[in-house]
């Protein structure tokens, strides 16, 4: 049985230009402990597929399930993390990263001891008092990674994690977030629009197009571990799913990727 | 970078900061000393103005015989009562808008049903100046301190309610996206995200609460001649004392900048220095 299922799911907006079918009967099966990563451009329905599975937005039609459950909101084994990184401003960095256990009624001393623990395999423990505003942009994806890693979810869903960061800072953290996959064999969701950043990471990409209705393509990613961006194979990889994803562009008339 | 050049580093860090606070300090030090300039000038044109003799001595009196009446009235006793009197009205009625107006704002922000209903009302009524409701309030509690009270919680609780609900609707979506992940729902979403998320708004709202109460609080007083400032500034006029009325404008002036400036003005400032200057 797959981890997460979406099942025959469709989701519809209401636009002011009219209903908008972002996603169109589409069936999904997410292995455990997979390293999904979705590709598409913006207004393609990838983070809406996250939504879904994070019990955030319902399906209008068909169901979501994970653990062989179906998802009716969201829920300490799925933990989302935002492209901003969604840290209170009114807690300190370790206080974020123990808001999640403080909501489960974790004690305050372990609480403590495990946001630390976090903070120190996200290499900020010096920062634990610090408020959120005196960090980089860097430094917050990293406390809202330790935060989202507290709950310890079975899934963690990403939704453009690293796209406002520097070049540098995310490849950092994408070998941090590759380490934590293959140490705690979690199954991550990780939506972007970067299309080496995809094939650095997942185990498998999905392409998403508008036209579709969803998911239009599938590549497995048979790559040894521990890649890195400028891989000569990496990169041929690469070079394909730009040039399908363009295509899908140009058919469904949304220029530019 | 070798350890000399950081250590050199750190110097002209240092350096620099020194140089930062001097320039603060003397900023503040020109603009703390233009405005006392600027008072004493205006109290030198009022003496010589005074001294000119253009109009009567009871309509236009000497900064002198205001300091005299400010040094009489605080040596028998009589201001600081009223004072007293005033704030401790204040003190009550205030408290009252603040424990109703407080957590109506939380609830109107988060539940559209109350905000259309309850929120139009408290619109409706913000039009309505504060002492309008001295005749009803005479009437439903004669001439008594409930009376004044029930002015001074209808002049500040709508702006509260209003001010908190605002801020509660403007409440980041993503904090609210984040809280429902981090399984903050309920009763827990309110105390843990809500309430501290809108901490900038209850406090503007606090503050507007206050310039409202003490307003709605003076006028009250003005026309129930009982005790407290406003009831003195009355008796200043009866009696044709003009130094009196002119003393008793500037000690609620003075407490009112002092509650704005000490109070409201320190809280916000550590807000503003916790929460980075994209947050306040």
């Amino acid at each position: 049985m797959p981890k997460v299922l979406l099942d025959n799911v469709s989701k519809l907006f209401l636009s002011d230009s009219g209903p908008l079918q972002v996603l169109s009967n589409v069936t999904l099966p997410i292995e455990e402990g997979e390293f999904l990563c979705v590709l598409g451009a913006s207004g393609c329905g990838k983070s809406t597929l996250l939504n879904l599975v994070a019990g955030l937005e319902k399906p209008d039609h068909g169901r979501v399930l994970v653990g062989g459950k179906e998802v009716s909101g969201p829920g300490p084994d799925r933990v989302v993390m935002f492209q901003e990184a969604a840290l209170f401003p009114w807690l300190t960095a370790v206080q974020n990263v123990a808001f999640g256990l403080k909501m489960a009624g974790v004690g305050r001393r372990e609480r403590q001891e495990r946001a630390m623990e976090l903070l120190s395999l996200v290499k900020l423990s010096s920062f634990a008092n610090s408020w959120i505003h005196e960090l980089s942009g860097g430094m917050r994806q990293r406390v809202a990674l330790a935060a989202a890693l507290a709950l310890d979810p079975e899934i963690l869903l990403m939704d453009e994690p690293f796209a406002a960061l520097d070049a540098q800072t995310r490849d950092q953290l994408h070998v941090e977030i590759e380490s934590i996959w293959e140490q705690t064999g979690k199954t991550i969701i990780f939506v972007t629009h970067n299309v080496r950043e995809a094939v650095r990471l997942g185990t498998r990409v999905l392409l998403m197009s508008p036209r579709s209705g969803g998911i239009c393509r599938e590549y497995p990613i048979n790559l040894p571990r521990h890649r890195h961006l400028e891989d000569v194979e990496l990169v041929k990889i690469a070079s394909v799913l730009r040039d399908d994803l363009r295509d899908e562009m140009r058919g469904s008339g949304v220029a530019d990727v | 970078m070798s350890e000399r050049s950081i250590i050199q580093d750190r110097e002209r860090v240092e350096a620099l900061l020194r140089k930062r606070v001097r320039e603060r300090r003397s900023e503040l030090l020109r603009k703390s000393g233009a405005r006392a300039a600027f008072f004493v000038l205006l109290i030198l044109v009022w003496q010589g103005l005074a001294a000119a003799g253009l109009w009567s001595e009871l309509l236009f009196p000497h900064p002198r015989q205001v300091l005299d009446s400010l040094v009489v009235t605080f040596g028998d006793g009589s201001m600081p009562l009223a004072m007293l009197a005033s704030i401790r009205r204040l003190a009550i009625g205030y408290s009252l808008s603040l424990l109703i107006g407080i957590p109506l704002g939380l609830l109107l922000g988060r539940i559209k049903l109350l905000d259309n209903t309850l929120g139009t009302m408290a619109l409706g009524l913000q039009a309505l100046p504060s002492i309008c409701w001295m005749p009803l309030a005479v009437l439903w509690f004669g001439l008594s301190e409930v009376s004044m009270q029930f002015v001074v919680v209808m002049g500040a609780v709508m702006a509260i309610i209003l001010a908190v609900r605002d801020g509660v609707k403007n409440i980041p979506r993503l904090y609210i996206r984040a809280s429902r992940v981090l399984g903050a729902t309920g009763w827990k979403g309110y105390l843990y995200v809500i309430l501290p998320a809108s901490m900038p708004a209850l406090l503007t709202g606090a503050r507007l609460g206050w310039s409202f109460a003490w307003r709605a609080l003076m006028a009250a007083e003005l026309i129930y001649v009982g005790s407290g400032l406003g009831s003195t500034l009355m008796m200043g006029r009866e009696l044709h004392d003009m130094p009196l009325v002119i003393a008793t404008m500037i000690v609620i002036v003075v407490i009112g900048l002092l509650a704005d400036r000490l109070l409201f003005g320190t809280l916000e400032k550590r807000l503003h220095r916790r929460w980075g200057v994209s947050g306040g």
